[in-house]
Parts: C-alpha cells; structure tokens; sequence
C-alpha cells in the first residue's frame, strides 16, 4: 500500500508465497473439507437414530431364530441330525502320545 | 483465506467432529435398554452344559515348524489351508490329517491365508505388503514348488487378513496396515475399491481383520487398531456404511453371525462384542477374569460362532480357547484346558462350513480339531 508516495514494502513481500506455504495451505484446506464431510456424516447418523429401535426389540427375534437353528456341537439340537456330523469318529483318530509324521522338507 | 484463518477453521472443525461423536455415543447409550445375556435370563434361559467329553481333540494336524499364524476351511467341508512363521502354507485334509500340498512361499512373513470359494486356489499375504494366489492344480516348478498365479500389490503396508468373497473366485478382500481394505479382481491382479485412506470414515490405524457377510456378499466388516469396527458396502467406497465403538484396544478379530445381521469382534482389551450390523447396537460383552496377575491381560486373537450362533468361541494369546454361551454370556467350556489342548497362544480358528468341526491353531506349530463326541439329544 502507498501511503505519501513512499513505496510499499519490498518486492520479496509481495512476491508469490513460498512452495511450502503452499503446500501447507493445501493440506490444511484437504484437511478442512474432510473434517467438515465427516461433520456432515455424523449429523446424519445422529438423525438416523431417530427412527432406530432400542436394543430389546431385536433380542427376542434373535434368540428365537438361535434356538430354532441345528448344531452339530451342540449337546442338544433342534431338528434332524445328519450322519456325517460324526465322520470326525470314523476310521484312525488323534492317538495321544503318537508322534508319526510325515517328513516333507 | 490465509494460513491462519484456515487454521482456525480447522480447529473449530475437529471442535465440532468431537462433539458430534460424543452426541452421537450419548444418543446411541440412550438406547441399549437391556443386554443379550439379561434378557436371555429374563427369559428362563440357562447356559448350555458340556460334559466332560463332549467336545474333544480329534485330529492333531503336524507339519509346520514354526508358529501357525492362519487358517481356513474350504465350503466343501473337509480341507483346510494354513499358514506359518516357516514360511509355508499347507494344505491338510482334516479328515486324514494327511498333506495335500505344502507351498514354500518367496516371502516367508505370511500371516494370513484364505481358501478361494471352489477350493481351487489359495491365497495368502504379509509383510511384503502383496497377497499371492496360488492355483493348486498347477504343475510344479523344478523345485517341486507350486508358482505363484497373480499377485497383487497396491497396498503400501502390511496385508494382515484377506478373504475371497463367497460365491466368487475371482474376487478378494484384504485389510493393511496402511489403514484400508481392497477389494481385488483376482483375474486382472487390479483393484476394483479401495476402502478408507484419504476418504472420511475410513479407518484411522491399521486394519488387522475383514468377514464377509455370506448372506449378502456386498457388505463386509473390518477391524482395526483404531479399536473400532466399521461396516462396509463393496458398491460404496467413499465412505464406511456404520461405526462401532466400545473396545478399549485394537480389534484383532472380526466374524459374521450365522444370520449374517450381527456380527462378533475379539480384541486387546480381552473382551469379545456382539454387534447388531443394522443398528449399530452393542448387543453383548462377553469379558471373563482370567489367570495370572493384572499386567498380563490375554487378547483375543481369533472368534468364530458355532452355525447356530450359540456357540462363540474365542482364542486367546494365554492359550485358552474359551466357549461363551453367547445368549447368556457365559464360558461353558475351556478346550485350553481339555486334554490334548494346544500348549501356547491359540492364534487363529475357525468352524468347518458344515459346523461339525473347529479347528484351532497355534504358536505351538500345530491346528487341531475339535468335535462333538457325546450323546446328542434332539429336541
């Protein structure tokens, strides 16, 4: 700015700035606008859960459907079992204390 | 605008993303009225009774020599993949316990693997921040060594999970430690999405763990270091679907409910979760005083559900494999203290896809499987 046709301040001051200054506004402003996108995110889900359930409603459903469902680990299992849960039985099983093995490498 | 004022801005920005996150945790606390285990009991249900020799070690898979880091079984029900810290993947049948294939890898720091969904190919990744498939069915090289078929590359860190989506053999998913998951076409070797990095909501530290959901392979969970889990849509990389918050510490282990509407997280805080995948819920902590003193905490390494979900069961770095009723929250059996356990750090498990079977793995160099030999009543 002149003031009294003095001149203003030197050239370097009013040159471009620096590459790093910059840079550093670029990533500030690439910062910025996520953070302002995630703002924007989380106001949504906030909103969302206006129409969301409490936790209880969905429990019963759950453990009906558990219950309903077959399990070969299970002690005790709803509906049919199948014959091949117990292939793990048949035929030559973990003998403690055998240390065969089959030397590859 | 200036350096300055952008600065300001930035700062009231994180002013406002802190306190909306803190709004919406308030807002979502708000809602959890009751838990699985307090309603199970409202309910007259008690926790499932094992005796002493209903789940038992039935085959002891040997051959690694170093620690077993992975594992995983093919849909046809009988064949598992591992992977170790010699370097090696193996491919067993858990029927004979006998080898089918064991593939000395070009770089030896693998820690996870993966069975492609026709049983066809493997996959596997690690520190050299790729994931290589291998086709079982090719010739061997002179070295007796199977080649590798693609690799994939893009991830600028570690490959700590991967996982082929169900039904497609020739797409993958994999989780880094540069924060992201991919999602891979196996074919072309070219990512198709990248889930994460520059994009909000995306995970804030390495990504340790991903689980597909089969009953709609578009949407899969990933857990991370950042001790939250987020929910994906392969179609929607921009941002993550949900958030999941609760744990204290990295969340190493992440796997779908049978009914693929929840889903289960292990973590360092030695605490395993239940989530509702929709609501965003935390539906069950299922946290157990273990052994030894304070300062030696046990993380959960590896979760799987049982094909009903009754069942969770959960590997921990103390050795222990412990079986949680999940409707009531309690552990019913440790296999870590049956006979014929394993004898170090349970590292990985996983159940057969018929559920018949778990097998576990462990820093003991060995896998083992488990199954049920006891009278089984039907209701």
């Amino acid at each position: 700015m002149q003031a009294n046709g003095v001149n203003a301040a030197p050239a370097t001051d009013r040159g471009a700035p620096a590459p790093s200054d910059a840079k550093g506004k670029h990533r500030i402003s690439a910062e910025l606008k996520r953070l302002e996108q995630e703002a924007r995110f989380l106001e949504e889900e906030i909103s969302e859960l206006e129409k969301i359930e409490k936790v209880s409603a969905s429990l019963h459903e759950l453990l009906l459907q558990v219950e309903s469902r077959r399990d070969p680990l299970l002690p005790e299992t709803t509906g049919s079992t199948s014959t091949s849960w117990d292939r793990w039985f048949e035929g030559p099983q973990d003998m403690p204390g055998c240390r065969c093995w089959v030397f590859w490498f | 605008m200036s350096v300055a004022e952008l600065k300001e801005r930035h700062i009231a920005a994180t002013a406002t993303v802190n306190s909306l996150r803190e709004r919406l945790k308030q807002r979502q606390q708000l809602l959890v009225d009751t838990d699985m285990a307090a309603y199970g009991r409202s309910q007259g249900r008690s926790a499932i009774s094992f005796g002493s020799t209903d789940l038992v070690c039935c085959r002891t898979l040997q051959g690694h020599t170093g620690k077993v880091y992975s594992l995983d079984w093919t849909p046809e029900r009988n064949r598992i993949v591992s992977a170790s810290q010699d370097g090696r993947l193996i491919v067993w049948n858990a029927l004979t316990s006998q080898k089918t294939h064991a593939i000395k890898l070009q770089c030896p720091w693998v820690v996870t693997c993966a069975f492609a969904p026709n049983g066809q190919s493997v996959a596997c990744g690690g520190l050299n921040s790729a994931c290589s498939i291998f086709n079982l069915n090719s010739q061997v090289d002179r070295d007796g060594n199977i080649p590798v078929s693609q690799i994939l590359t893009g991830h600028k860190g570690y490959v700590y999970s991967c996982q082929y989506v169900p039904d497609q053999e020739t797409r993958l998913i994999t989780s880094s430690g540069d924060q992201t998951c991919i999602l891979w076409d196996v074919t072309t070797g070219q990512r198709i999405s990248v889930f994460g990095g520059e994009f909000p909501s995306g995970h804030t530290a390495d990504v340790l763990s991903v689980s597909i959901n089969s009953s709609n392979s578009n949407m899969f969970v990933s857990g991370s270091c950042d001790t939250t889990a987020r929910l994906w849509d392969t179609r929607i990389a921009s941002r993550a679907v949900r958030t999941y918050h609760g744990h204290q510490g990295d969340v190493n282990t992440v796997k779908f409910f049978p009914d693929g509407q929840r889903f289960g997280t292990g973590s360092n805080d030695s605490t395993c979760r239940l989530y509702d995948m929709r609501t965003g819920h935390q539906l069950q902590v299922y946290s157990q005083q273990h052994d030894g003193d304070d300062n030696d905490i046990p993380t959960v390494t590896s979760i799987a559900f049982s094909i009903s979900g009754r069942l969770l069961f959960a590997g921990y770095s103390s050795g222990a494999c412990y079986v949680w009723d999940t409707l009531l929250a309690e552990v019913v059996l440790n296999l870590g203290e049956l006979q014929n356990s394993h004898e170090g750090c349970i590292s990985c498990l996983d159940l057969s896809s018929d559920g018949s079977a778990l097998c576990t793995g462990s820093w003991d160099k060995k896998l083992k499987i488990w199954a049920f030999g006891g009278q089984r009543r039907v209701i």
